[in-house]
């Protein structure tokens, strides 16, 4: 059987980048192929190619054995590729079904249109109701509008850009069922991820690659995930540096029923929220993305600010009336979860983005002046202790990388010693290498006899890295326990919102 | 061959520099192409409108007093626009703070003494002020757009000026006319340049310019006012809220607005007069832009525009070029600059014509 795709000598130069250097692979009917890399290795740049978002320099791509050039992505469609992105473009205040009609090259009746999409969701058992309004769904309901709308389309081959990013192991298992059904109908699937143990778990081949190039196409299930992962960054991989036995100190940052209002229209608040994080300590809290987290971060930073002084309380002090500003000289420190445009302004050098949160703690203004040696300085040895990968500390954040820019904001608020550090999202989409350095500064900055909070949705990292444990749904924190009580299914089913009976967070009304 | 836009990886410093420049040069050869057109001398027009104000010596103190007020307004402007915060409405904030030096002037009428100056500057910057204040207020706590109240309110400010000369400020030997009376010595702006009508307003203007460029680059309310303005979201992380910010942006550019419209007033009017609005405020919205939002930008783009203002006049004179003409080359010389901007992010690429898809 010819081959379903065939990627040869693949070339593309961006100014001062080679994003692709000769890279050949091959993806056969029906074949489950995970295209695995650090960020920056030139994942996306090859499947934007495929997908004819881009064209390559050189080289040259065969569909079905025959040569062909990929205009744009209409003109991918039209040969079979349909591709599932990362970041869902969806109306929300639509319906599922105006959604997919949007997103037609054809146009086509609604209501042959609606008989077709539940032909899809029966035969590839993705329950949703065509007629709910996008805003209602869940991210995981979500993505399967986007998989329904490429599935219209009868692909012969499907690209899926880290879908698992943001689904609970419930949601992953389903998922992985129809991807599974879709292969064995001889639907060829790309597959893009970051975790390991999925890859070994769903496909069939692996392509590497490492800074733009193909540097081994293995079968993950003769590998191990720490050996997939060292090829992919090229050197060994570190272990996290955990000492065994540690004692925790007095409570540190203690959170007594915290609630924030609606902000968004379509936001979820923080309903009645009670935790403890002593010193020393990491507290993972897990959660499917739009439960809460959000306004977690920005009512632990300052952003929201409630009219409880006790809600939250560092050392015993009272910090719920207190701004942003004033919390970070108490010792607080945070990172929210999107980079570009919250915790970095891109357009900015990365020595004004530490003049962002580090001027007061490092004494960066004198007189309403800003020190801006001071802050150059700092932000150099953000970039050397931290590996970021800029020319200094004149380069915008906005020309670093996702990864490298998350390690500069990491490192950053790391080396400002907070006493309490509440990060969402630490190491979302970034690669193996720069994620293991991240986690080690955390646990390094705990062991100092910090407060830790780690908001993210990956239980990989969580339980990892973690010393306790609660889970967010629908803006309600369940009790936190240490993390070694927990097993993946439980974790998996607070996510989805069932709750044990030792649930700690039911209160009286006031 | 074909051009293609592709984004730079860091926006380029070069073109945010060269725009301006090119913009200004665009505006001539296409001014001279219009005015060729339309049965002018278009070459004439662009030499008498953009370089006569240059090469003849006895243009110069007018192009510093026109320049003046552009330089002071634009760089508030400038300042409240790092922000995005729109504040249209200098021009009316220009005549508030005309309006409340005059006041100062009328009741200290016949006094003599250092402080009658100093007093109406304070009155104009404060009447700016609280002029801005209105659409700070509204935008603030009820979240109307400051860009339409500031505007209409400039429309409220010319009235008030109309009432105001009519009856109660009216000049009693003033056989009638609706303008109030020559304001006492004490009251107006020196003149620095013996002989010339260069007065006080033209190194204010230059000062202004120069800390306004020293506090947006160093301090932290210059660094408040480009990080909302960059990305809203990331100030309120950093502290900045955006209440404070906008407040900070109008009172400023208000007030700055304001202390034009004394300076103005005191200086070439000497007097309360209808034609006092010039739309200096409106003109300044192009400096600040022109001036790509950088004081010293600001002070080198007042210049251009006081060039075209000065060089429209001697256009009308010598060539017979209406006096929209000047309007029409300032319109041009903005559109070129926000149509360049592009080239500061993308860049413009040579690409060789492709095959078309190959559906195989």
């Amino acid at each position: 059987m010819p081959n379903r795709l065939e990627l040869t000598g693949i070339t593309k130069q961006f100014p001062g980048v080679l994003a692709n250097d000769h890279v050949s692979f091959a993806v056969k009917p029906g074949e489950i192929h995970a295209l695995l890399g650090e960020n920056g290795a030139g994942k996306s740049t090859l499947v934007k190619m495929i997908y004819g978002i881009m064209q390559p320099d050189a080289g040259e791509i065969r569909w079905n054995d025959e040569p062909v050039m990929v205009a744009n992505p209409k003109a991918a469609r039209k040969l079979g590729i349909g591709m599932v992105f990362q970041h869902f473009s969806l109306f929300e205040a639509l319906t599922v079904l105006e959604n997919i009609a949007l997103g037609m090259d054809a146009k086509i009746p609604s209501r042959e249109l609606e008989s077709r999409i539940r032909g899809v969701m029966e035969t590839y058992g993705l329950a949703l109701d065509p007629h709910r309004t996008v805003a209602t769904l869940s991210v995981g309901e979500r993505q399967r509008i986007e998989i329904v709308r490429a599935l219209l389309l009868n692909p012969q081959l499907l690209i899926m850009d880290e879908p698992t990013s943001v689904l609970t192991p419930q949601e992953v298992d389903q998922l992985f069922t129809v991807l599974r059904k879709l292969a064995a109908e001889g639907c060829s699937i790309l597959y893009i991820s970051h975790k390991l143990h999925e890859i070994k778990a769903l496909c069939d081949t692996a392509t590497i690659l490492r800074a733009g190039k193909l540097v081994d196409t293995c079968d993950p299930r003769q590998e191990t995930s720490r050996s997939m992962a060292e090829k992919m960054i090229g050197t060994g991989l570190k272990d996290i540096v955990k000492a065994a036995g540690r004692t925790f100190g007095p409570p540190k940052l203690v959170v007594n029923r915290l609630s924030t209002g609606k902000t968004g229209h379509f936001d979820v608040p923080v309903d009645n929220v009670s935790f403890t994080v002593r010193a020393g300590e990491i507290l993972g809290i897990a959660g499917v993305a739009g439960n809460g987290q959000n306004a977690l971060l920005d009512a632990l930073s300052g952003e929201l600010i409630g009219d409880d002084s006790e809600a939250i309380t560092i050392d015993g002090l009272g910090i719920g009336l207190l701004n942003t500003t004033e919390r970070r000289r108490q010792g607080l420190c945070a990172v929210p979860e999107e980079r570009n445009g919250h915790a970095a302004v891109g357009d900015f050098t990365l020595s004004d983005n530490s003049v962002l949160t580090a001027r007061d703690r490092l004494g960066m203004v004198m007189m309403g002046l800003i020190n801006s040696g001071a802050a150059k300085t700092y932000t150099g040895r953000v970039i050397a202790d931290f590996a970021v990968k800029a020319l200094g500390p004149a380069s915008t954040a906005g020309s670093l990388s996702g990864g490298n820019l998350q390690k500069y904001i990491m490192g950053r608020e790391t080396l400002q010693k907070p006493s309490v550090l509440v990060v969402s999202q630490p190491t979302w989409g970034v690669d193996a290498g720069a994620a293991a350095a991240i986690h080690q500064a955390l646990v390094d900055l705990s062991m100092a006899g910090s407060a830790i909070v780690v908001i993210s949705q990956d239980l990989d990292e969580l339980r990892a890295l973690c010393d306790t444990l609660a889970v967010i749904n629908m803006g309600r924190l369940s009790e936190a326990r240490p993390v070694k009580e927990f097993n993946v299914e439980e974790i998996g089913l607070l996510m989805g919102g069932v709750h044990g009976a030792t649930e700690g967070t039911d209160a009286i009304p006031a | 061959m074909q051009f293609r836009l592709e984004k730079r990886r860091e926006p380029s410093r070069l073109m945010s520099y060269a725009t301006p420049f090119a913009a200004v040069l665009l505006t001539m050869v296409l001014g001279a192409v219009v005015f060729s057109l339309i049965g002018y001398n278009g070459i004439g027009a662009v030499r008498e409108i953009f370089l006569t104000p240059l090469t003849n010596p006895y243009k110069w103190q007018d192009l510093g007093i026109k320049a003046a007020p552009l330089i002071i307004i634009g760089t508030g402007l400038s300042i409240a626009y790092r922000a995005n915060v729109w504040n249209i409405g200098a021009e009316g904030q220009y005549v508030m703070g005309g309006l409340a030096g005059t006041g100062i002037a009328l009741l200290t009428y016949g006094m003599t003494g250092w402080w009658v100056l100093p007093l109406m500057v304070l009155a104009g910057i404060l009447g700016g002020m609280a002029y801005a204040a209105i659409p700070a207020f509204l935008r603030t706590k009820l979240n109307v757009n400051e860009i339409l109240t500031s505007l209409m309110l400039t429309y409220a400010s010319v009235q008030l000026i109309y009432y105001l000369i009519r009856a109660p400020w009216k000049d009693p030997m003033g056989m009638g006319f609706p303008q109030t009376r020559l304001f006492s010595e004490a009251a107006r702006l020196p003149t620095i340049i013996p002989g010339t009508i260069v007065h006080l307003g033209v190194p204010i203007a230059i000062i202004v310019g120069l800390i306004a460029w020293f506090i947006m680059t160093r301090s932290v309310f210059g660094y408040r006012m480009r990080v909302v303005g960059a990305a809203p979201h990331a100030a309120r992380y950093g502290g900045f809220s955006e209440n404070k910010t906008i407040w900070l942006a109008m009172l400023v550019s208000g007030g700055l607005a304001g202390l034009a419209g004394v300076l103005e007033v005191a200086g070439p009017f000497q007097r309360m007069v209808p034609g006092f609005p010039t739309n200096y405020g409106f003109t300044a919205i192009i400096v600040a832009f022109l001036g790509r939002l950088n004081p010293l930008g600001v002070i080198l783009a007042g210049i251009v525009l006081a060039i075209t203002f000065v060089g429209g006049e001697v256009a009308q004179t010598t060539i017979g070029l209406p006096n929209a003409a000047t309007g029409i080359f300032q319109a041009m010389m903005l559109f070129f600059l926000l149509a360049g901007d592009i080239l500061i992010k993308y860049r413009l690429r040579r690409v060789s014509p492709q095959p078309s898809v190959g559906a195989a």
